[in-house]
């Protein structure tokens, strides 16, 4: 006699559908550029003392804005880039840390 | 995550810095937010930050102008079909599909569980689950909602969970959902009865354990359900042998596994994981009088059922049960000469032994599972209430600025000490250095449950998170 089978549920999520992005355009040079960087200042200050310092040294043409924050301290998420700022066009590209 | 996304889509190129052991985290989490191929170099955990800055700060910046390819220039959608019968045949062959690894390089080729926490499981037959759905009144297909508001804490928030009433839960780190019956389905995997559904169902309407993606610890029962269900209150309240407080505690590990579709290393950038999750309970029946249960510290009545996040994780009291019962009958040993009440009988304030190694290294609030008889201690040594434990436990908290600037995390919480203090309304660099600050959050920071029985000790973790709503009430899903 054949052995009994039976039908055995699916305890996966429930995957919702994303739709996928191209990157932005990228920076067709630097000069005159504004570039924003945000790294969660005093997690890793090992990289967010130097990083800015040689960012400016190296790249002098830049028109940067630095900007340290604690991630998850801003409403933003890790970020203290606003919407406006984002809006307004004042920003030509981001740099940003992950970092704790 | 989410809200970098939406900067690349909003057109400003972009560019991070990540480890490189972290970078397959990162891409999933880039696809998940719809921006699969966002630019990043790779820091070195090791190397001193100025050497490590200069090996990568030219592909930092050349990431920014560097052409785009085909493929990060192409769009799409990423879809994935949701089967309801994941399998069929006989047992033996189910036992074998559900145990089915696979091999996760980043995890140094371990085989890592598809569908389990590792270990067997139940397997989730048609008929058992239908059984279990009779555990609650809830309909099949319901997707996993809130069912009332809740504060979940702006990290939560940002990764797709709003906390709003009737909007679905999402869970971590693939921002999935379930339904009522994948949860039922996910109980009989872990072992559970038809009777822990409004628990499981509660559990998945907090996140299952999925946290923010990489796990989220334990549950305390507070209320009736608890008795219900047969949970223990007693001896090895945490250990093994009672099914409900062990299978509800597992079923957390396989909503997090199945629901959030954690893989560590891939997407899950956590670090040692958790051990095995407990769901235990409160004996508020053992509460010292005047003290409250959790159910009515968070404003419900007695008689409802509500589960909290709380962990067991940290360590435990420094004393022998033997010594602390010196301590507390007669005033001898070394607690007493160490509080000064050498010879003094009679009920004492146990905590003034532990407390001062507690804020030497960490912030934050602390939770205390503690014996019904160590409760009725503080109580009668002037803690009627446990907010009076609370209040007092956070007027100990208070430390030197000098002190404090010499702890880790708050170099990150106070923004490199540029924000602003709370409780005088200055700049943290502007405080004179004796000014005197608390470690924890405010009073209710902290926590207490009384449960457990035996030789006299405790266990002290982390405690409830500020400004979070963390009761979640049980019995609407009953």
């Amino acid at each position: 006699m054949a052995e009994k089978t039976y039908k055995c549920l699916n305890p996966v999520g429930i995957h919702t559908p994303v739709g996928l992005s191209p990157l932005a355009p990228r920076l067709n040079k630097l000069d005159g550029k504004t570039i924003f960087v945000s790294i969660g200042a005093g997690g890793e200050q090992d990289i967010t003392i130097p990083l800015p310092k040689k960012l400016q040294e190296k790249y002098p043409q830049v028109n940067w804005i630095i900007q340290g924050a604690g991630p998850h301290l801003t409403k933003a998420g890790s970020i203290s880039l606003t919407d406006e700022q984002v809006e307004s066009g004042e920003i030509d590209a981001l740099i940003r840390g992950v970092i704790w | 995550m989410p809200h970098l996304a939406t900067i690349e889509k909003r057109g400003i190129p972009s560019v991070f810095i990540i480890y490189e052991d972290q970078d397959e985290c990162f891409e999933q989490a880039c696809r998940l937010n719809g921006i699969p191929h966002l630019r990043r170099v790779n820091c070195s955990r090791t190397i001193p930050g100025p050497e490590d800055v200069d090996r990568w700060i030219d592909d930092l910046m050349d990431a920014l102008v560097r052409p785009l390819t085909a493929e990060e220039t192409a769009g799409g959608r990423w879809e994935e079909p949701d089967e309801r019968i994941l399998f069929e045949g006989t047992l033996e062959e189910a036992n074998e599909f559900y145990q089915q690894t696979m091999i996760v390089p980043t995890l140094q080729n371990a085989p890592f569980a598809i569908y389990t926490d590792g270990m067997p499981i139940v397997i989730p037959t048609e008929e058992r689950v239908a059984k279990m759905l009779k555990g609650t009144s809830h309909p099949a297909d319901e997707i996993i909602r809130y069912q009332s508001d809740h504060k979940l804490g702006d990290r939560i928030n940002q990764m797709g969970s709003s906390g709003i009433k009737g909007e679905p839960v999402y869970y971590m780190p693939m921002r999935r959902m379930a339904t009522v019956e994948k949860v039922a389905t996910i109980g009989v995997m872990a072992g559970c009865k038809p009777e822990h559904m409004p628990i499981l169902l509660t559990m998945a309407e907090s996140g299952g354990g999925c946290s923010d993606g990489r796990g989220g610890g334990s549950f305390c029962i507070s209320g009736p359900i608890a008795k219900e269900v047969g949970m223990n209150f007693d001896v090895n309240v945490l250990g093994p042998g009672n099914p409900s407080n062990r299978c509800l505690g597992r079923a957390t590990d396989l909503m997090w596994r199945n629901f959030g579709q954690q893989i560590p290393s891939v997407n899950n950038c956590g670090v040692f994981g958790g051990g095995i999750t407990n769901v235990f309970p409160e004996n508020a029946d053992a509460l010292p009088p005047g003290w409250k249960g959790l159910n009515e510290e968070y404003d419900f009545n007695k008689d409802e059922s509500i589960m909290i996040p709380a962990g067991a994780g940290g360590g435990g009291t420094h004393f022998s049960p033997g010594g602390y019962r010196a301590f507390q009958k007669s005033g001898h040993g070394g607690i007493a000469r160490r509080l000064g009440v050498k010879g003094v009988s009679g009920p004492k304030n146990w905590l003034e032994y532990e407390v001062p190694g507690w804020w030497k290294c960490g912030e934050g609030g602390i939770s205390i599972i503690m014996l019904p008889e160590m409760a009725q201690h503080l109580y009668e040594a002037g803690f009627k209430s446990k907010d009076d434990v609370y209040e007092w436990i956070y007027n100990q908290s208070f430390m030197t600025v000098r002190e404090y600037r010499t702890h880790s995390w708050p170099d990150m919480r106070t923004n490199a000490w540029k924000g602003i203090e709370r409780t005088s309304g200055k700049r943290w660099l502007e405080l004179d250095e004796d000014y005197m600050v608390p470690a924890c959050e405010d009073p209710y920071s902290n926590l207490i449950i009384v449960t457990g029985a035996g030789e006299e000790m405790a266990l002290i973790g982390g405690g409830r998170m500020a400004g979070m709503d963390a009761a979640w009430y049980i019995d609407p899903w009953r």
